[in-house]
């Protein structure tokens, strides 16, 4: 899957489960950055990531996500 | 014992030891003793004797948790405010409190009209740990509830309640010292925090506290690893959280596991004690009103537990605490028989605070051994076996009226679950389109075909317990004090449609 693909899949989402896309899909954004995005809505957007991509994180794994970027590699990672 | 007097000197036997590690950093109880005596001075400078309880601004920061020791060593009581709270409810508390003074670590006070002390932004002065003569009957803390007709409720907690709670705590036969390190999970606003600050401060042990803008549950995994924390007061919607990941979770070091706050599941307890292969568990009960808890009930590992609908028994009575369960006239009811459960002793609050209609309904006089005793009516169903230890039913307003049938909301709840293994669920009560009660239950799952869930359930219960409408939910949303928001789930449910046939 291209870096794109795999971006535009997670901003798809973002935006189901926030339900806004009032952020921008840069490297540096975090959770802090986004309204709505509390543990919550975190715990849905991993799990839900996990189903779409057919892939299981370690909690880890879920804990040194400092950002969008952190994401996307680990991603990427999962599902070579 | 003397519980200003024994916190006094851990802080000075164990100055060189961390009392808190907040958001990275480790602050010795040097600079606990610092921050407090700066704070003392300020509070003697700027409130007058009969100002009895001060407002505290709550913040991640030792500044807060120095305040809350600044005021007892002054004689005087906290009362926790929340500046994420909305406006108008922190007014109430305000005002229902008579507040003057209002302890802030933040740089912008959000109440400049009261007397502000600025704990961020106060000079050195020498170091005062003495603390001043209070009587027992005075308040240590006041902490609001949510009543029920929207205004929140007072509860002051008097230097008697809360010393009672520390000895009946140590009764309990914890083996704590200045190595161990402490879970602080809980807002200050909701009592269990006060345990798991007090204790380790007494000790001379550290306390973690988790930074606002955490993912609760991903940081309290990475305190249990990394930091290897030794005592951790949890309530059990975080082990809900954590469930799919056990399988990475390793925890020897871990000494204690406790759970407070809602009904305790036997399965996930089991999962979770694999988890922590040293460890005590220990499930225990007891409202704000009874000053933190004060029933306990030690899990066993490797033989069969005491539950109720798959829900761990509470136990029994801490030491000074007296229980009795009575019928809906307060009379007191034999083992065996389901009836509220009432709390009596040393850590019962004086009363709701300045509350004379509530405080009328929710206490009574009776005779418990021969003596008579003030009671709190907690709204809890329980029953009690041959040996003593309770179980867990529900609450009283859970228990509800299904065309004239008693029926327990956690007992239609113990079915689903038993059929979806490990999905949680809730059931609630809503009012259909004529207004009759009928029985909803959300599922805490991606939707999926619910024919053979209602199959079950109507092997297991008679009609009038199956549940009207089924509601899917991707995780259930928790109120303030991290515990399940049932009202917010109550307002899924329409009273048009029923899918039960």
């Amino acid at each position: 899957m291209e870096k794109n693909e795999i971006v535009e899949k997670l901003r798809n989402i973002f935006i189901s489960i926030l339900e806004h896309d009032n952020f921008e899909m840069k490297n540096e954004l975090s959770a802090n950055d986004v309204e709505g995005w509390d543990s919550l809505t975190h715990m849905i957007i991993i799990t839900t990531i996990e189903k779409q991509f057919g892939v299981k994180f370690k909690l880890r794994e879920i804990n040194k996500l400092g950002n969008l970027g952190n994401l996307i590699e680990l991603v990427s990672l999962k599902i070579e | 014992m003397d519980l200003f007097l024994s916190l006094q000197n851990a802080i000075i036997k164990y100055t060189d030891k961390n009392a808190f590690f907040i958001n990275g950093v480790f602050y010795k109880y040097y600079e606990l003793a610092r921050v407090i005596s700066k704070i003392r001075k300020s509070i003697q400078d700027n409130t007058i004797d009969t100002d009895k309880y001060i407002g505290l601004i709550l913040n991640d920061d030792l500044e807060t948790y120095a305040a809350i020791i600044a005021i007892w060593f002054e004689g005087k009581a906290y009362v926790p405010i929340n500046p994420e709270t909305p406006r108008d409810r922190n007014e109430n508390i305000i005002k229902q409190a008579v507040l003057k003074t209002i302890i802030d670590s933040s740089d912008n006070s959000l109440f400049p009209e009261y007397i502000l002390i600025s704990s961020n932004n106060l000079p050195d002065t020498s170091i005062d740990l003495e603390p001043k003569y209070t009587s027992e009957e005075e308040s240590v803390y006041l902490l609001f509830t949510s009543g029920t007709t929207g205004q929140p409720k007072g509860v002051p907690i008097t230097r008697e309640n809360i010393t009672g709670f520390v000895t009946a705590f140590w009764e309990m036969g914890f083996n704590i010292d200045e190595n161990d390190r402490f879970l602080q999970m809980f807002d200050l606003t909701f009592d269990l925090s006060v345990m798991s600050y007090l204790i380790p401060l007494l000790k001379g042990a550290c306390i973690y506290t988790i930074p606002k803008n955490k993912i609760k549950f991903g940081y309290i995994f990475e305190l249990l690893d990394e930091q290897r924390l030794t005592f951790a007061l949890m309530v059990p919607s975080m082990l809900q959280y954590l469930r799919p990941y056990f399988d990475e979770m390793d925890f020897p070091d871990m000494k204690y596991s406790m759970f407070c706050g809602e009904a305790l599941a036997l399965d996930i307890t089991e999962e979770w004690a694999n988890c922590l292969p040293n460890a005590k568990i220990y499930n225990v009960y007891g409202p704000t009103e009874d000053t933190i808890f004060c029933t306990h009930y030690a899990f066993e590992r490797m033989t069969s537990n005491k539950s109720h609908n798959g829900v761990l028994s509470i136990g029994k009575a801490m030491k000074g605490t007296s229980t009795i369960i009575v019928d809906d006239q307060n009379q007191v009811l034999p083992s065996g028989s389901v009836g509220e459960l009432c709390l009596g002793g040393v850590q019962l609050t004086p009363g709701y605070w300045k509350n004379e209609v509530i405080n009328k309904k929710a206490f009574f006089y009776t005779k418990y051994n021969g003596i008579k005793e003030r009671f709190y009516k907690t709204g809890d169903l329980c029953e009690r076996d041959k040996e003593g230890d309770m179980m867990y039913i529900g609450r009283v307003d859970f228990q509800t009226q299904i065309q004239g049938f008693r029926v327990e909301l956690s007992e239609v709840e113990f079915h689903a679950k038993t059929f979806l293994e490990k999905i949680n669920v809730v059931a609630v009560t809503f009012a259909d389109a004529i207004g009759n009660t009928e029985i909803g239950l959300v599922i805490e799952s991606n939707e999926f075909g619910n024919a053979s869930l209602y199959d079950y359930m109507k092997i297991k219960m008679p009609s009038y317990m199956i549940p009207n409408q089924i509601k899917f939910i991707n995780k259930f949303s928790l109120n303030a004090n991290g515990k399940i928001d049932r009202n917010k789930l109550k307002l899924l449910f329409k009273a048009t449609e029923n899918d039960r046939n």
